[in-house]
Order: C-alpha cells, then sequence, then structure tokens
C-alpha cells in the first residue's frame, strides 16, 4: 500500500515514548530543519503540493506563506495552532495521530514553528479527548525535558512554547476562527473574514491553524524532500492521507494509504468489504458534512480530492468515509445527521441557527410519517437558503447531507410523505424533539 | 476617497466608509438588524447580503463586512439578493413568538417592517417553536424578552464596548440561543434605555414607555437633552401636547447614538409637580401681566445701583441675551452676574461617556455672553454686591441655593420651584425647553438647537418673551419676542457665534469659532 | 447532553480557591496572553474540584480572571462538557451520532436506559450514573461506543455494558481501556 509517513510507527510497542520515538527517527529532522532558512523550509512545503487535512484541503504551504513578515506585523507575535479538535462525524484519525505518535506531532509543530517565526503553539484538543490529553501532556514534558522545546531548541537559538488546550465539547470549535474564538476565551463561534486568520488570529495576530495530520506530515516531506512526496498520490493530490474507515463495513478502523486508489478497491480490498456480504447503497466519503455518493458513484471515483468532486459532487474532506448498506434507512440517516448539526450550531448566523433545528423537526415528522411532499420542498429550500450563507462553513456541511440525500435518494423520501394513511400534518401528534436533548 | 457604485449609482465616499452607509448616501436603504453604526461588526444577521462581482462570479456577502475601496460595486436588487431577505426573514420568524398585539415595538419593529417590506410569503412553519424565558425585569429601566430576540448581540456589544459593563450575554448555541443576564444579576448602568433604542425588536424595552401610547401615535420633535452640559441630541416623543418619551437622535459629534437614563427620564419633568404654572407676588397669584408690572415697579424702586440680575446657566442663549439687552437698555449701571454650580448647591457626579458634572444645559453660554458683555461678575462678585443690594432678579437658576447665603427680595422668571424660587418675591413662569424654540450651547462649545415640541403649560413662556415683556414695561423692549431675530442679533454681536443664524444650526448644530487665544487686552471690546 | 435553558440549583455556598489551586492557575495564566484565554482551563479546574459549575463558581471564575460573571455563565453554557447541574458519580455519554448509529447504538442506548432508568436529566435512580445521548465522540471505527468519565469503552455490546456499569456499581470498576497499538484498527466482534 506504499510507504507510511503517518502511520510508521503506530504498531511499535511504546511508541508514544520520546525514548522509542528517537530510536523510530522522530525528531531527527528538527536539527536539519533549524539550520534551514524558515522560508526554505515554506518552500519545501509548498512544492510538496501538501494540502490541509482538515476537511477544506487547501495548500498549507501557501496558508503558511500568507503570514505577513517582520516588517509588515511588527511586535506582533505569530501563533501556530494545531487543530486536534477532531469532531466531524466519521472522522477518528486525528485521535490515533495523538495517541500513537504524539511527538511526531510536537516535531512537525516544532519545523512548523521555525519557519513561520513562531514561538508560541497550542494544541487545541477536544474536551471528550482527556485520556488523549493526557498522553499529550506527558509527551510536552519530554520534549522540554529532552531540550525540543522552551528556550533554545537544540542550541539553535530558537525559543519555542507549545501548550495543551483543552476544548469542552462543541463541534464547531474544529472551524479554525471558532477555534481561535474558544482559545481566546469566547464561546466558540466562528469570526467575520476578512480580516483572514493568517493576518488577524489569535489575540488579533497573525494566526496559522493546521490539522495534526496535516503537521505530522511535514517532518517526513523535510528528510525526503518534496519530490519524493509529489511521487505519492496524484498530481493535485500528493501524499498520503489518513482515512477513518466505519459503518457496515468488515474491518473499520483507520488506513493510511496514496491518494488516488480507487474507491472500490479501498472499500472491498482495504476496509474488507461491505458487512455480512450486503450490497453496498451508500457512502460518505470525507465526514459527515459532505454530499453522500451512492454505490453506482463509489465506481467512478478513487481516493483523492478532484475525482470525488468531479465524479460524484462529494468532497474528501477529512476523509471519514461512512460506508451504508443496503438495509440502511437513509431518511433515519438524515434526520440523525440533521440533529447533530442542529445539536452544534454556533447559533450566530441567522439562517443556520434558525434553520438547522427547524430542517431537523421537519425530517423528524418525515421519519416518523407525518410529512406531506411540500414538506419535502420545504426541506429542500430551507437547505439551498442556509448553504453558504453564513459566517462559517458549518451552514453548507449542514445543508450539504440534506441536498444530497434528497437528490440521490428521492424515492426513500417520496414513499415516506406519499403512504396516504400517515401523509398529514397534525402539529399535535407531531414529536417535539429538542436539539438539546 | 473611494469611487462605489450601488445599483447604478455611482458615489464617492471615504475610503473605508461601511457599504450600509455608503448604500445610504447613494438613497439605498439596507435592511439590518445586527449593525450599528456605532458598535463593532458582528455579522450575524445575515439581512445585509448583498451582491458583488468576483473573478468567480456574483456572490453574496455581507455589507456590513464590507469597506468602500475604489471601484467596488454592489447590487441590492437582484433576484438572489431579494430571495435572500425573505429568507432570512422566514427563519427569524420561524421561532418568534409573533405576539405583536402586546408588544411594546410594535410600529417601531423591524420584524415587522422588513416583513413588510422583503417577506411577505405565507408561513410554512409547522413546528412547535423553541420556548424561552419571557418577562425578566433585568433593570430599573428594562425588561426582557427572550423569546422576542432575534440575537442579533447589538445589547451584548453595548454593555462590552460602550458602558464596559458586559452584563448581557448570549448563551447557550443554535436554536437555544438565549440572550439573559448572568441569574440574579441587574442592570446598574445610567445608559440601560439605550438597550431598548438599540434593540431592533421587542426583546428589551423600556419599562418607562411599555403599555403607555403606540407609537405611531406620537409625533417626534428633533430637540436637545437639558439634563446636563453634554445637550445629547434627542427625539421628543409627543401626542396631543403631552410627552411621552426622549429618545437620543444621533449625533456622532456630540453623542453618538446614546444618551443617559437621567436625561431620558428627565421628560417626567415636564408636566411634573415641580413646574410653576401661575405668576406670583408676594404668595398671591396673579395674571404674569400684572407680576410684570410689578417686577418694573420694583426694579424702579431699587434703582440701577439696587438692584442685581443674574443670568442663568439653565435658560436659553436667546433669554440671556434678552436680559443683557434689556439690562443694558433699561437700567443702566445695574450690576448682572453668571452664578455658576448646580441646584441645590451639590456637587454632582459626571461619568466617562456623556453625563457631565455640570448639570446645567447652558454654562458655556451663558460664560459667553458674560464674556461678551465684559462686565459681569461672578459668584464671589455677588457675594460680595449682596449688602448693597435691593432687589435680584434671577433667570431659571437656583441662586440661592448655589450661593448658599441669604438673598435680597428676588425676582424669579423659571419653569421650576426650585429653592430660589420658593423663596422669591415675585415670580413668573417660564417655558420648558421642550416647549420653546431656542439655543444652548453644550460643553463642547457648541450650538445646538430645542425645538417647540408642545405648548407651554399653564401660563408659562419662554424666558426671552417675558422678559422682552418686561422691557416694554420699563421703556425699552430689547426685541426678542422672535427668537430667530433674537439669536440673529446676537449672533452679529457676539465675535465667537459671527456667521452662525438660527435656521443655520441644522440637526447637528454648530461650534462657536475658537477663542482668540492671544487677546490684548482690551481689544476685544473696541471691536 | 442539553444544551437548552441552564437549570439553577441551590447555592452550595460562595467559594474560594484553596492555595493549591491558585498555584495551579498561576501556571495556567502563564501560558495565555490575557487573562480571559484562561477561562476554559480555569472552568475545568473548578469542575474537577468543585464537582460541577454553580453559580457561586461561575462568580469565583469571573472574579479571578477579571471578566463579566455573564461572560463565564455563557461560555459554561455553550459547551457541552461544563456541568451546570450536579451529575452522578460516572456520566455516561453514549454516541447517537450516524456511524454509530449505524452498527447498533440505538439498541445499546434503549440497553442503557433500561439498565439506568434516568429521570430527566439523565440521573440514575442511586444517584451513581448521569446518562447522556451525546453527538459524535470520534470513535466511529469502533461503535457502539460510550463514554464513562474521562474514558472510551467501545465495541458495545448489551453485554458488555451489563459488565462495565455492574463493574462500577460493586464499586470494581474494570480496567481503564486503553487503546493501545494494535488494538486501534479492526478489532473481530463476537
Amino acid at each position: 500500500m506504499g510507504p507510511k509517513i503517518l502511520s510508521a510507527n503506530w504498531d511499535v510497542p511504546g511508541s508514544h515514548t520520546l525514548e522509542v520515538a528517537r530510536s523510530r527517527g522522530v525528531y531527527s529532522r528538527v536539527a536539519p530543519a533549524l539550520a534551514m532558512k524558515p522560508a526554505d523550509i515554506t518552500q519545501v512545503v509548498k512544492d510538496s503540493g501538501l494540502r490541509g487535512r482538515g476537511g477544506a484541503g487547501f495548500p498549507t504551504g501557501m496558508k503558511w506563506s500568507f503570514v505577513p513578515s517582520k516588517e509588515k506585523r511588527g511586535d506582533k507575535p505569530v501563533y501556530l495552532l494545531c487543530n486536534a479538535d477532531e469532531s466531524e462525524p466519521g472522522t477518528f484519525k486525528d485521535r490515533y495521530c495523538m495517541w500513537l505518535d504524539p511527538h511526531l506531532l510536537i516535531e512537525g509543530m516544532i519545523i512548523a514553528a521555525w519557519a513561520l517565526d513562531c514561538h508560541t503553539a497550542y494544541i487545541y484538543i477536544r474536551g471528550e479527548f482527556r485520556f488523549i490529553q493526557a498522553r499529550l501532556d506527558e509527551a510536552v514534558a519530554e520534549a522540554y525535558k529532552a531540550g525540543l522545546l522552551g528556550k533554545n531548541i537544540l542550541g539553535s537559538g530558537f525559543d519555542f512554547d507549545l501548550h495543551v488546550h483543552l476544548g469542552a465539547g462543541a463541534y464547531i470549535c474544529g472551524e479554525e476562527t471558532a477555534l481561535i474564538s474558544s482559545l481566546e476565551g469566547e464561546k466558540g463561534q466562528p469570526k467575520l473574514k476578512p480580516p483572514f486568520p493568517a493576518v488577524e488570529g489569535a489575540w488579533k495576530a497573525p494566526t496559522v491553524v493546521n490539522n495534526v495530520e496535516t503537521l505530522a506530515a511535514v517532518p517526513w516531506i523535510l528528510e525526503h524532500g518534496a519530490a519524493a512526496y509529489k511521487a505519492l498520490g496524484t498530481e493535485k493530490a500528493p501524499g498520503t492521507k489518513l482515512f477513518s474507515v466505519s459503518g457496515h463495513v468488515n474491518k473499520p478502523g483507520v488506513y493510511e494509504i496514496p491518494m488516488g486508489m480507487p474507491m472500490r478497491q479501498f472499500l472491498d480490498e482495504v476496509c474488507g468489504g461491505v458487512r455480512g456480504g450486503k450490497k453496498l447503497k451508500a457512502i460518505i466519503p470525507g465526514g459527515s458534512s459532505v454530499p453522500v455518493m451512492t454505490a453506482a458513484e463509489v465506481d467512478l471515483c478513487s481516493m483523492d480530492y478532484e475525482s470525488i468532486n468531479q465524479n460524484a459532487g462529494s468532497y474528501l474532506g477529512s476523509g471519514g468515509f461512512i460506508v451504508m448498506d443496503e438495509t440502511t434507512d437513509m431518511v433515519a440517516a438524515l434526520t440523525n445527521l440533521l440533529r447533530f448539526y442542529a445539536h452544534e450550531s454556533c447559533g450566530q448566523c441567522t439562517p443556520c441557527r434558525e434553520g438547522c433545528g427547524w430542517m431537523y423537526q421537519i425530517l423528524c415528522r418525515v421519519r416518523d410519517g407525518y410529512a406531506t411532499p411540500e414538506d419535502l420542498g420545504t426541506l429542500r429550500d430551507l437547505a439551498d437558503n442556509i448553504h453558504s450563507k453564513t459566517i462559517c462553513f458549518f451552514g453548507a456541511s449542514a445543508a450539504m447531507p440534506v441536498q444530497s440525500f434528497l437528490t440521490k435518494f428521492r424515492d426513500e423520501f417520496l414513499e415516506r410523505v406519499q403512504r396516504p394513511a400517515a401523509a398529514v400534518t397534525v402539529m399535535a401528534s407531531a414529536p417535539i424533539p429538542s436539539a438539546g436533548a | 476617497m473611494a469611487k462605489v457604485k450601488i445599483n447604478d449609482t455611482e458615489i464617492e465616499v471615504p475610503n473605508g466608509t461601511n457599504m450600509i452607509e455608503a448604500a445610504k448616501l447613494a438613497g439605498e436603504e439596507i435592511p439590518h438588524y445586527c449593525y450599528h453604526p456605532h458598535l463593532s461588526i458582528a455579522g450575524n444577521c445575515r439581512m445585509c447580503l448583498v451582491e458583488t462581482t468576483t473573478p468567480r462570479g456574483p456572490v453574496l456577502e455581507i455589507a456590513c463586512n464590507m469597506q468602500a475601496r475604489d471601484g467596488l460595486a454592489i447590487r441590492t436588487d437582484t433576484a438572489q439578493v431579494l430571495h435572500m431577505r425573505k429568507s432570512v426573514m422566514e427563519f427569524l420568524l420561524v421561532n418568534h413568538p409573533l405576539d405583536c398585539p402586546i408588544c411594546d415595538q410594535s410600529g417601531e419593529c423591524r420584524l415587522q417592517d422588513y416583513y413588510m417590506e422583503h417577506g411577505q410569503y405565507d408561513s410554512r412553519g409547522l413546528d412547535p417553536k423553541v420556548g424561552k424565558n419571557k418577562r425578566q425585569d433585568i433593570g430599573d429601566l428594562i425588561v426582557l424578552d427572550a423569546e422576542r430576540c432575534v440575537q442579533c448581540s447589538r445589547c451584548e456589544r453595548f454593555g462590552d464596548e460602550v458602558t464596559g459593563t458586559g452584563e448581557l450575554r448570549l448563551m447557550n448555541r443554535g436554536d437555544h440561543t438565549e440572550i439573559g443576564m448572568f441569574p440574579g444579576d441587574r442592570l446598574s448602568h445610567n445608559y440601560q434605555g439605550n438597550l431598548a433604542d438599540i434593540c431592533p425588536v421587542g426583546a428589551l424595552t423600556n419599562k418607562d414607555f411599555r403599555f403607555q401610547r403606540r407609537v405611531w401615535y406620537l409625533k417626534e420633535t428633533a430637540s436637545v437633552c437639558t439634563g446636563c452640559a453634554t445637550g445629547c441630541n434627542i427625539q421628543v416623543c409627543h401626542q396631543e401636547g403631552e410627552v411621552f418619551r426622549y429618545l437620543p437622535r444621533r449625533n456622532d459629534q456630540v453623542n453618538k447614538s446614546w444618551m443617559c437614563d437621567m436625561g431620558r427620564l428627565s421628560y417626567q419633568e415636564i408636566a411634573g409637580l415641580k413646574r410653576i404654572l401661575k405668576a406670583s407676588v408676594d404668595g398671591k397669584a396673579v395674571e404674569p401681566d400684572v407680576a410684570t408690572g410689578e417686577i418694573a415697579t420694583r426694579i424702579r424702586a431699587a434703582g440701577a445701583a439696587g438692584v442685581g440680575f443674574v443670568l442663568g446657566t439653565r435658560a436659553t442663549n436667546e433669554a440671556n441675551w434678552a436680559l443683557l439687552q434689556m439690562v443694558r437698555a433699561n437700567v443702566p449701571g445695574a450690576r448682572i452676574f453668571v452664578v455658576e454650580g448646580n441646584d441645590g448647591g451639590q456637587a454632582a457626579q459626571g461619568d466617562t461617556l456623556l453625563l457631565s458634572g455640570d448639570r446645567n444645559p447652558n454654562t458655556a453660554g451663558a460664560r459667553l455672553l458674560a464674556r461678551h458683555d465684559g462686565n459681569v461678575g461672578d459668584r464671589l462678585a455677588l457675594l460680595a454686591a449682596l449688602p448693597e443690594l435691593k432687589l435680584l432678579v434671577v433667570l431659571e437658576d437656583d441662586v440661592l441655593g448655589r450661593l448658599g447665603a441669604a438673598l435680597p427680595p428676588v425676582v424669579f422668571f423659571g419653569a421650576f420651584k426650585n429653592a430660589t424660587a420658593q423663596a422669591a418675591a415675585i415670580v413668573v413662569p417660564t417655558a420648558h425647553p421642550v416647549e420653546q424654540d431656542g439655543s444652548y450651547i453644550n460643553r463642547q462649545d457648541r450650538v445646538q438647537r430645542v425645538r417647540r415640541a408642545v405648548n407651554p403649560v399653564g401660563e408659562s413662556a419662554p424666558a426671552y418673551v417675558v422678559v422682552d415683556r418686561l422691557g416694554a414695561r420699563l421703556g425699552k423692549a430689547p426685541g426678542t419676542q422672535m427668537v430667530a431675530a433674537a439669536f440673529n442679533g446676537m449672533a452679529r454681536a457676539v465675535e465667537r457665534m459671527r456667521g452662525l443664524e438660527f435656521k443655520g444650526l441644522g440637526a447637528e448644530g454648530r461650534l462657536l469659532a475658537p477663542e482668540a487665544v492671544t487677546a490684548v487686552p482690551g481689544a476685544e471690546a473696541s471691536t | 447532553m442539553s444544551h437548552g435553558a441552564v437549570a439553577h440549583h441551590p447555592s452550595r455556598g460562595p467559594r474560594e480557591w484553596s492555595p493549591e489551586q491558585l498555584a495551579k492557575i498561576q501556571v495556567i495564566l502563564a501560558k495565555y496572553p490575557t487573562k480571559q484565554g484562561a477561562i476554559m482551563p480555569v472552568l475545568w479546574l473548578a469542575q474537577d474540584d468543585f464537582g460541577w459549575l454553580d453559580l457561586d463558581v461561575m462568580r469565583l471564575v469571573a472574579r479571578t480572571l477579571s471578566i463579566p460573571p455573564s461572560h463565564v455563565h455563557a461560555v459554561a453554557s455553550f459547551y457541552t462538557m461544563f456541568k451546570k447541574v450536579p451529575t452522578g458519580r460516572y456520566v455516561i455519554d453514549v454516541c447517537q451520532t450516524l456511524s454509530c448509529n449505524l452498527v447498533g447504538a440505538e439498541g445499546i442506548i434503549a440497553h442503557l436506559e433500561r439498565i439506568l432508568e434516568p429521570d430527566a436529566y439523565g440521573n440514575s435512580k442511586d444517584g451513581l450514573f448521569t446518562l447522556h445521548k451525546v453527538e459524535c465522540l470520534a470513535s466511529c471505527g469502533s461503535g457502539p461506543m460510550m463514554q464513562v468519565n474521562d474514558h472510551f469503552y467501545e465495541f458495545l455490546t448489551p453485554e458488555s455494558v451489563d459488565q462495565i456499569v455492574s463493574g462500577l456499581r460493586s464499586g470494581n470498576p474494570l480496567p481503564t481501556p486503553r487503546p493501545e497499538a494494535n488494538e486501534w484498527q479492526w478489532a473481530p466482534r463476537s
């Protein structure tokens, strides 16, 4: 399946300790990096074609290059934030990166910090990962002790402090500006752009937010060079990617594969195929927020950004690969997802705040047989009116599942609203779901 | 400057001008809830989405977060924009209680206004609404109904950015987002009324105004608050001769969009128990004309050396000018004073926001005219002169309280029964600032107008009219019956007012010319 | 767990920090350029030590960080893991989102409700447990799953749930599960 860049040490006992990590080459790229010019590191990352692994797939080197030069930013520090708020349903890769190889992440952050002239960084980890936070804290302490963090790293004169910040239960904090708000001690609500974080982020200073997997890929790229990374994967999506596989599949788990593997091959060979020999009905390829794909579309796609987008109108996203077999009730599945979005909307922008809960209520009625065909029209309208009308991408994330489920599995929805006995709209008998319950 | 285009209108505005403001200048009203010119940008209501052209084609963006730059073009009239306004209205109303019949915001509610203008759809909301806390008493002036809230966060930002007290917060999230206070806490600042003003809907309402009048019956008259030397610009809201509330009126140079509660509630005194309704001589009610005649008699009896006059720091410029002219023409040699300080003689606290420790609306005006006359004494001069005075004629101010010394018999022209009025031998009622036209000069040296909103109560009349009548009795009326003529005459005479015209004071007032710093002693008198 | 209207319980009395807590807060404050930045770690500290965040605790945090109490209240209400009401000793957060749902979370939730008989707040009759149905915990490949206090229990079956719950009830909790190497990937299910 190609070289392991991110998961190479996962099977090694004690991989989370500094001793084992060092024996596996972790931190060996720090000294060479600190001998390089910061701009050269950014250039290597740019040349490698590494794209943000949090979901948006934005070129990492370009993101780094948006940070204003020292002359322009004056006394302001630069902050590097590692987005470890992993909370996109269907995604659980960063959890393993941090649990099984925390030092690789720290190494990546040291190198990125040097490239960005950053002296303070935070790992924002979701509140539900307290057991992982404990391990990260240990790793950070070990690194400080070994002179890999703190003042004058490895005698290079470079000072770099790394703190672990624990969230407390809010999906939206995975959105980079919401993460910044949360770190600043606000409610985790996204901020208006412009200004962009690279110019005015945490505490109004230039800030780069990178996903765990993105940062963990940096040491390998530096060691092996941009060309070696580009040699993996596809032209526009180089390198390897971690995929989190869940749902009706024989071997759920996290897999590192080079970008571009045919999706069907990935499903059948890597993931062991659909559970119980059932037929595939649908796949959500990039975490719950991306449009759903039909089984037919699966055959057209390979595991990279462009192929999924061009052939199925969906996105690779965070690589949360949710498999649904022929028995799946698509109406119930969508209702389940909308409960999630209604619960997690930060409540800032009108369309998303009011619309997510509303869509969920309509879907509950559809699921339970108290809806009419007009309700499906309303649902569709609401999704369209939320999509990209809000400050952040959450609105679109809630709208895309609705739009795609309604389009691609239209019959199942129509059947639910056309059963004559149930097709009545009686408010009193409709369920009263609470987004908070 | 930047050339921007709103629909088909091209205008030039300063670089960085907010596009909602730029559109206003171009005659295009962009609907909005969360945007407020004197608060930071939140961008959450999404009502101001407009279309702009990018390399990727036309996209919707919020106008409130767009700053004018050369070449920027927006459209507010495309199908997409109109559709989204309708859609945002639908989202806002899906959990709104629609209790308009019992809501005091009715008539000045943006949900109502924008629904009529941009909504106009049949409701598709079949599902139960989210319930929230209603009728919460959160301060002396404010009632909060969280169900009516549209989560625009204006009140939150007001508390954070204007008063710095940060009491109101949007809590929870999603459609359970709810505005509220820390449980058990209450608003304690002097600017609560502004919260009701900036709330675009009926979530925060003013207790003082609740259930008093439907707003569509009210007429508004632009005026100035006379509660202190700041002179916040206000609208006087009245119906059939009765004033129901003051609202702050935007003046970026003076009060932005705010006013303090003390000033806001000061409308209550217009028809309050402290108003002087009738003229009286030695405790007996008489016709004002009779009182005026008696004053003239007593002034003559006292003689120029025995009578003193006090200009009012609470009186209009026109009244002070009338008195000055009247005295110089009819009682030459009589002494004139200005006694600064607060009525009752108590020092008052100001704050760093708007409220001034000087609770008089026209200290600067009285000072200016005293300077102009060149021969007006101050508090100490009056104290020194007291033994020689047989009669003291006072305009509005509580000289007794301010001086803290026994006065000779007093003639009092004023609107309120202060200590001086109560001790006075003769009293003639004058009009309240909302009952007359005139001008005041605030502590920034800004000349601002009050306008007659309601008729003077009882037998009162504007002080410049009362003084003019007294002048006529003494032989020579100063000719200040007509306020514009009084002002313009004064402006021609007083150096720092030169060039000002009563009609030209406009909605935002005009600054006095700066004081001449290197004035040669005596030079002022010769000009 | 609810992010609806915050329920307010009677005061447990005004709070003060112990010297040990103050020392920890100093360490936390040093990590952030503003005092407000420390609000989440300080709330975590308060929750760990005081059990849950009543209004007096929130006031204490506000005073410590020189921010309005309303802000502490708003932040606490925004995040689901900050406890605004008291809970049992063991908080069971069971995932109900799609991936877990596809592999049987509903049955696990029904089973938990059967054996815990939670009230409206999710508290079990014996007060030992509080059951919350929560959204995705990033354990999608190992569902159905639940989090008990800080730890994940994965690949749940009604039998394993019984074992976990009775272990906690008897005061002999199961060893804390650790997703060690080699366990992270596909684990065969019985």
